[in-house]
């Protein structure tokens, strides 16, 4: 099924913005923006190209997330809406078709003993009104995308007390919006790690202290010594993987060390998109190494033939080490992400 | 009685031709030619008769994973929706869906598979314990898939399955060592990630295997080495054992030295329980899962 031109112009200027943009752990967006840009180009591509059956959609939006996913392989929003969008999909057709079938779907003991016949959908059935419900949906979708950060924040209170002293490790719009909201009602102090050597640790305590809050920024080898004084270490991270491990910015893995030494609780924002299907395992994408000019400069001169300089983005963090999630629709411990998982996405999209 | 001897031949046979088959499967296996020959006029008969010939399966085959298909078999059988009135055609229905079990079961080692070997990377150092046909899937799989790795087997005693199991990979053309039980704190250094298989799954997400698995499970966990559990999901069985003494005394011994024996204290246990918080992670046919999603999909089928 053939894609407008368009279209397809708009899906490359994305692709182009994508690569550009994911230069860095200073992105130049958030994961958010990433988040609701992908899900709103899913519903154009939903709305002006050419299928006739939900199984075409379908196709045509994995093809299509495959490359997106290919452009900047770190960035993982990008697949979960397109997981979300294709369950949607599902859950549209199955409706349409009258059968509750939606919970039948998964794989489960329950359905290897009851199905009969190998449950083979094609999803090739033409219904008129898929094309307005699966656009409805997606706006649903996107309405709640926009709400995220505002729900997380909202839970703020719960969490964080009169003069407590909160520990952060470089910048999350998330966690920002978070401690925001609870300094409107109580006074407590925060410490930022800066987090190099992009040192992003800095602007974040800049747009804290605007917001009247007591900040510290102090240096990453500092964060065991600091961290005896630390009440509750609260962090973003940049995925949220399928055993409830992390992939955040370099530096938690340490952090999340020290807090476990202290008996520190550790606290992770962050929204549902985040939520990823992969592991750990997969080599080639998990890790992302930039220039390493913000470790050695290219001016150093000689010492740079001697000696191997390298600049990772991201570290992996066992779910082991994690006290609690915060999402948008509540708090859950890491060990319960797999059953949020299976509500999110179809388990036969784990793989675009 | 005839037809209960004629049972445990049967299941016996199925073994002896099939070695590569699931003991669980030849079990549903052997049910199911039960099933078709039995002569009861009433659903509640069919189900008695089913439970004593599961209790006679366990007295030749004691171990977890014949329990455990029996049980799934029995479960299939109340779970499945019969419309029809008349006994006979709702007979022939379970024995068409228990063929269709059997098929979607025959294939669940190859989904295990497919899904284990992406998490072998190349250069790998994997430690496992006695002999597993699953296991051996995974590592067929990954060789297959022109990925460098060495084998470390535990020797297992008392009967020295850990060889039989390097001899099979040594057919794949894997490097293989057989280690001394005793040796497996020892290695624990050398190796990148341990895999073994499982006899059942219990509901707390623990496992039942081979005497020995706990020592290993702990030793990786104290040397921070992911401890994976490679099972079927038909192993997934309804027990919650607190402690190795809660596991019930028909797992642990051989059928022959239950009958036999007078003191069971004195007798060596065959296998043991290792609990969730020493496994990273389990892969099944219905996906990877951390322990705690075990209970969950237990919880689905026993509704």
């Amino acid at each position: 099924m053939p894609v407008e031109v368009a279209l397809s112009e708009r899906i490359e200027a994305f692709l182009a913005e994508l690569k550009r943009g994911g230069s860095g752990a200073g992105t130049l967006r958030g994961s958010g923006e990433t988040a609701r840009e992908t899900t709103a180009l899913l519903r154009r591509i939903t709305g002006q190209a050419q299928w006739s059956s939900a199984g075409d959609l379908m196709e045509i939006i994995r093809k299509e997330g495959r490359r997106m996913m290919a452009t900047q392989p770190s960035e993982t929003t990008v697949g979960n809406m397109v997981r979300r969008v294709l369950k949607i999909i599902r859950e549209e057709y199955a409706r349409l078709r009258g059968s509750s079938e939606v919970t039948d779907q998964q794989e489960s003991l329950h359905q290897l003993l009851t199905s009969g016949g190998l449950s083979e959908e094609n999803f090739g059935q033409h219904f008129k009104d898929l094309r307005a419900n699966v656009i409805e949906a997606i706006n649903e979708l996107l309405t709640e995308l926009e709400a995220t950060t505002d729900h997380i924040a909202m839970q703020a209170l719960e969490h964080i007390h009169s003069n407590e002293v909160i520990m952060t490790i470089g910048r999350s719009r998330t966690v920002e919006a978070f401690l925001k909201d609870a300094a409107l009602k109580r006074k407590f102090h925060v410490i930022v790690a800066e987090c190099a050597p992009f040192c992003q640790g800095h602007e974040m305590a800049t747009s804290l202290s605007e917001a009247g809050i007591e900040t510290t920024v102090i240096a990453d080898a500092a964060i065991f010594a600091v961290m005896s004084r630390v009440n509750k270490v609260i962090i973003g991270t940049q995925t949220v993987l399928a055993n409830g491990g992390l992939r955040a910015v370099n530096g938690t893995h340490t952090l999340a060390l020290a807090a476990r030494h202290h008996s520190t609780p550790l606290i992770v924002c962050a929204p549902m998109f985040k939520l990823s299907p992969q592991f750990h395992n997969e080599e080639d994408t998990f890790h992302k190494f930039v220039s390493p000019h913000e470790v050695l400069p290219f001016t150093e001169g000689e010492i740079l033939s001697k000696v191997n300089v390298y600049c990772p983005v991201f570290d992996y963090v066992p779910p082991e080490l994690i006290t609690l999630f915060i999402s948008n629709i509540g708090g859950n411990a890491p060990s319960y992400t797999y059953r949020l998982m299976s509500e999110l996405y179809h388990p036969e999209d784990h793989e675009l | 009685l005839f037809r209960q001897t004629y049972l445990q031949m049967y299941f016996r046979t199925q073994i002896s031709q099939d070695p590569d088959v699931a003991s669980a499967a030849a079990a549903i296996r052997s049910l199911l030619e039960f099933l078709k020959r039995d002569q009861s006029e009433t659903l509640l008969g069919l189900r008695e008769n089913l439970t004593e010939a599961i209790r006679r399966l366990g007295e030749a085959d004691s171990s977890v994973a014949v329990s455990s298909g029996g049980e799934l078999f029995l479960r299939f059988i109340t779970l499945t929706s019969l419309e029809h009135l008349d006994f006979s055609q709702s007979k022939n229905l379970l024995v068409e869906r228990g063929e269709l079990f059997l098929n979607k079961i025959s294939l669940s080692r190859n989904k295990v598979a497919k899904l284990c070997h992406t998490f072998i990377k190349d250069g790998a150092k994997i430690l496992t314990h006695s002999s597993s046909r699953v296991v051996l899937k995974v590592l067929e799989n990954a060789a297959a898939d022109k990925k460098r790795f060495s084998v470390y087997v535990t020797e297992s005693q008392p009967d020295s399955a850990g060889k039989l199991m390097a001899e099979k990979l040594r057919r794949l053309n894997i490097p293989v060592t057989v280690i001394l039980d005793a040796a497996v704190g020892y290695i624990m250094e050398k190796v990148n990630l341990v895999i073994v298989g499982a006899e059942g799954v219990v509901e707390s997400g623990g496992i039942i295997n081979k005497i020995g698995t706990y020592q290993l499970a702990v030793c990786s966990k104290a040397h921070n080495k992911p401890f994976y559990v490679v099972a079927e999901s038909f192993k997934f069985v309804r027990l919650f054992p607190l402690n190795q003494q809660d596991v019930p005394a028909q797992f642990k011994y051989k059928a022959d030295i239950l009958k036999t024996a007078e003191d069971l204290d004195k007798e060596h246990p065959m296998i043991d329980y290792t609990p969730p918080s020493l496994i990273t992670l389990l892969f099944t046919d219905l996906g990877v899962l951390t322990p705690s999603a075990v209970s969950d999909e237990l919880i689905k089928i026993y509704l």
